[in-house]
């Protein structure tokens, strides 16, 4: 994992240069709102992964309990908006601040369990929250919340900066959306590069050494869900805010856990780039084969979805992000970066 | 000298998966044309449409009909999103049959069903001009149906929508009808809040929750009035799902407004493996009768715990669902069903009361291989209404189309349904619209409420498990 470390940096300061230029431009070429709604849900999705990758990729500890943070942070802001009319920009932060307290309360006990156990802990806990919340009358239930419009004086859907609702354009979701992403994936890399980043992969790749070297474990565990919780709540919001409705189905279910520990997985764990290639490639690919294949209703979509999601995980364990290294790798050759073996860190990830 | 073969392989995959996709592309990019072909066949004889084999081909094509072989200028694109994958994927295939139907009727004629617009030859305020459907596959979830609706709108410009089943998905797909300026017509989602958030662009022709309870807990008041059944309390069973909770709040009002008594509810996990503790909590209640709403692996799971523990009502009258899926018949056993009662907006015994719904009836089995039930009976009328409604304002203009839709006045023999006619009111409810009540008898689904639509006098109560 240290290897891509070692590349001088100006190349790949030029590379993320250029993918935040053409994350910018993105929506002012492709302009059709199809367009824009894949950009939208790729930017919230890879903020997701980005989290997830904080606790999962990082400190190592698998998470499929993801999406309860996610649904605190759509379900605070909105209770408040729709229960007190407290703008959404307050909502999101009350949501962060709540998803910050969840985590360290039920990180605490649960980081006591090790590998598998955490792993299936997490499923419990979102299922534990789904259920509340679905019978939770005063949040909604199981019937959800509707996001009321906001509209002009004409009647007519309108946008409100201080309602963080957007109806004429869906363009400020987008940027929006960017900024969270990006502001995430600046975390994401600071760590990596701070003493936290270091302990963190110590805790990963051996918990008992690392312990043994007077890292504090339980305290750096609890450091990384919390990150992890603040960024997937605060997408929560956002999310919240772009469907204009909440359920416990959409916002707490566990596919959309799976679904961030997916894409974080299939990009390239542990690093920086990983959960943005990994975003880049599946929200598209899901969108864009329902778009074409979809209305058939025979799932073949659905099918070639799934069969590229196989092939990429039987193929490059390492994620996408290896696919790339093992190409530019190969006309080189140095000894010293053939090194890491894929296997080993597919274990990791498992 | 292994990474090399590994690197081998993977080019290997990432080549075949070019080429897979690209096939499918291609796949999707030559199919356009096919339905053109096969409508075309259709259009050149209306008696076609009666073989087998072509009224299949017409309505497995993805588009239903495309007026590109026809010669007509004008067609007009009409966006439809059902659950056509997922945990409902049959009964969104079997409502896309049913629209699918509706749209031959009105490009092709069906000149001895007496339906307005049935004639044949397109849209004639519009010149004839042809309608297209585009599909978009919800897959159940709320914010695919989001997408969809946003596909359909902006990237295929369809005038108007129709859709989505699941009440969840209809709020997204409606919020963004609503930002779009674009109708929606639903005619299949109960839940009351959708026409009371406001929009202006919503449009329901189905009944809702409140209205399908009404009709149970009349029924119950009916047959205790009119027929000394002595049912005074009611235990309600349902899912904790949107579904199931609203259906409760609406029966308890409804319950309460005809003068019988909520003993009480029970909430189950939806799709739960064991209903044991359930079914003992309503054998304890002892209610006079049982007002269930479940779907269908549910409702299967409920009947047969039943069964076990020796719990029975003297009535069980079901909120649909589960309930009125010919699956739940087969699943229980046609003696173990016999009986038991369930609300419905349609039953394919109406056919015997009305001629224009056994010709429907006649042309959905052909494509479809079933009769035609509640749900694809009600999507077919949403479809003629929107349909209806686009011929006279006479043109594509969304405004003009939900203009027209404001004023809709079809009557009883308008429609399919055992209904009054569709009316909107100021919340685009139609207010015309009626619930019925089926028992299930010899393992048919019978019409038995209101009085006088029924086609069978209703049986009670229940028999004794150990005597079927």
């Amino acid at each position: 994992m240290t290897a891509h470390n070692r590349r001088p940096l100006p190349k790949r300061g030029l590379v993320w240069l250029s993918v935040i230029v053409v994350a910018l431009a993105a929506p002012l070429v492709f302009r059709s709102d199809t367009a824009l709604n894949i950009g939208i849900l790729l930017l919230l999705y890879a903020t997701l992964a980005q989290a997830w990758n904080i606790l999962g990729g990082l400190a190592g500890q698998i998470s499929f309990g993801n999406a309860v943070f996610f649904g605190i942070g759509a379900y605070t802001s909105t209770v408040l908006l729709v229960r007190a009319g407290v703008s959404p920009w307050l909502g999101m932060l009350a949501g962060a601040a709540l998803a910050l307290v969840v985590a360290l309360l039920v990180g605490f006990p649960m980081f006591r369990l090790g590998g598998h156990y955490f792993a299936i802990a997490t499923i419990a806990l979102g299922e534990i929250a789904s259920t509340i919340v679905t019978n939770w009358d005063a949040v909604g239930g199981a019937t959800g919340i509707v996001i009321p419009l906001v509209r002009d004086a004409q009647g007519q859907p309108s946008d409100s900066w201080r309602m963080l609702q957007f109806n004429q354009s869906r363009l400020p979701y987008y940027y929006l959306a960017l900024v969270l992403l990006a502001l995430t994936t600046l975390v994401t890399a600071l760590i990596l590069r701070s003493k936290l980043g270091y302990y963190l992969r110590a805790i990963r790749n051996d918990q008992q050494a690392a312990r043994a070297l007077g890292v504090a474990v339980l305290r750096y565990k609890l450091a990384a869900i919390a990150l992890s919780a603040i960024f997937t709540a605060i997408a929560g919001t956002l999310y919240a805010q772009y469907l204009l409705y909440i359920d416990p189905e959409t916002t707490m279910r566990l596919d959309l856990s799976v679904l961030a520990a997916l894409i974080a997985i299939l990009g390239g764990v542990g690093t920086v780039a990983g959960p943005l290639i990994g975003a880049a490639v599946m929200v598209p690919m899901s969108e864009l084969t329902r778009a074409f294949l979809g209305g058939g209703g025979n799932a073949i979509d659905l099918l070639l979805y799934g069969g590229l999601i196989v092939l990429i995980s039987l193929f490059e364990p390492q994620g996408l992000i290896g696919i790339g290294r093992r190409f530019r790798r190969s006309p080189r050759s140095q000894p010293v970066t053939v090194e890491p073996a894929p296997i080993s860190s597919s274990e990791e990830a498992h | 000298m292994n990474s090399l073969t590994r690197r081998q392989v993977l080019r290997l995959g990432l080549a075949g998966l070019a080429g897979g996709l690209l096939a499918a592309c291609g796949g999707q990019a030559t199919s356009t044309p096919t339905p053109a072909k096969s409508s075309g066949a259709a259009t050149s004889s209306t008696a076609t449409a009666q073989t087998p084999t072509t009224a299949a081909t017409a309505t497995k094509a993805t588009t239903a009909t495309a007026s590109t072989a026809s010669g007509s200028s004008k067609t007009i694109r009409i966006g439809v999103i059902f659950p056509l994958t997922g945990t409902a994927a049959s009964v969104g295939n079997d409502a896309k049959q049913a629209v699918q139907l509706a749209v031959q009727l009105v490009n092709e004629g069906a000149p001895d069903i007496a339906l307005p617009l049935a004639k044949g030859g397109g849209l004639p305020n519009l010149g004839g001009a042809k309608v297209e459907l585009v599909f978009g596959d919800s897959q159940g979830k709320a914010e695919v149906g989001q997408s969809e609706a946003e596909r359909l709108i902006k990237q295929e410009k369809v005038v108007a929508l129709l859709g989505c089943y699941q009440s969840a998905v209809t709020k997204t797909a409606s919020a963004v009808a609503e930002r779009a300026g674009i109708p929606l017509v639903n005619g299949d989602s109960s839940s009351p809040a959708l026409t009371e958030q406001g929009y202006q662009w919503f449009f329901r022709t189905s009944p809702h929750d409140g209205d399908f309870s009404k009709i149970i807990m009349e029924f119950l008041q009916a047959l205790t009035q009119q027929k000394n059944a002595g049912i005074k309390t009611v235990s309600l069973l349902y899912e904790d799902t949107d579904f199931g909770v609203n259906s409760a709040q609406a029966l308890k009002a409804e319950a309460q407004a005809h003068g019988l008594q909520v003993v009480g509810e029970v909430k189950y996990k939806a799709n739960a493996t064991s209903l044991t503790t359930e079914v003992q909590t309503l054998k304890g209640q002892n209610a006079d009768a049982l007002v269930p709403s479940s779907y269908t692996n549910d409702a299967i799971l409920t009947i047969k715990t039943a069964q076990q523990l020796g719990y029975l009502p003297k009535m069980i009258v079901a909120q649909d669902a589960g309930y009125a899926d010919p699956a739940f018949i087969s699943g229980v056993g046609a003696n173990i069903a016999e009986g038991m009662c369930t609300r419905s907006a349609f039953s394919v015994d109406i056919t015997q009361l009305k001629p224009a719904a056994a010709k429907v009836n006649e042309l959905y089995k052909k494509a479809a291989g079933k009769d035609i039930y509640d749900v694809p009976a009600r999507d077919f009328t949403a479809m003629l209404v929107l349909l209806d409604a686009i011929n006279r304002a006479g043109s594509t203009d969304p405004a003009a189309i939900k203009r027209a839709l404001e004023a809709t006045n079809l009557g009883p023999n308008d429609t399919i349904m055992p209904w009054k006619g569709v009316k909107f009111d100021s919340k685009h409810q139609n207010t015309l619209g009626t619930g019925i009540i089926l028992q299930i008898r010899d393992g048919q689904y019978r019409t038995v409420y209101p009085f006088d639509v029924k086609t069978i006098d209703v049986t009670f109560p229940l028999k004794p498990w150990n005597q079927r």
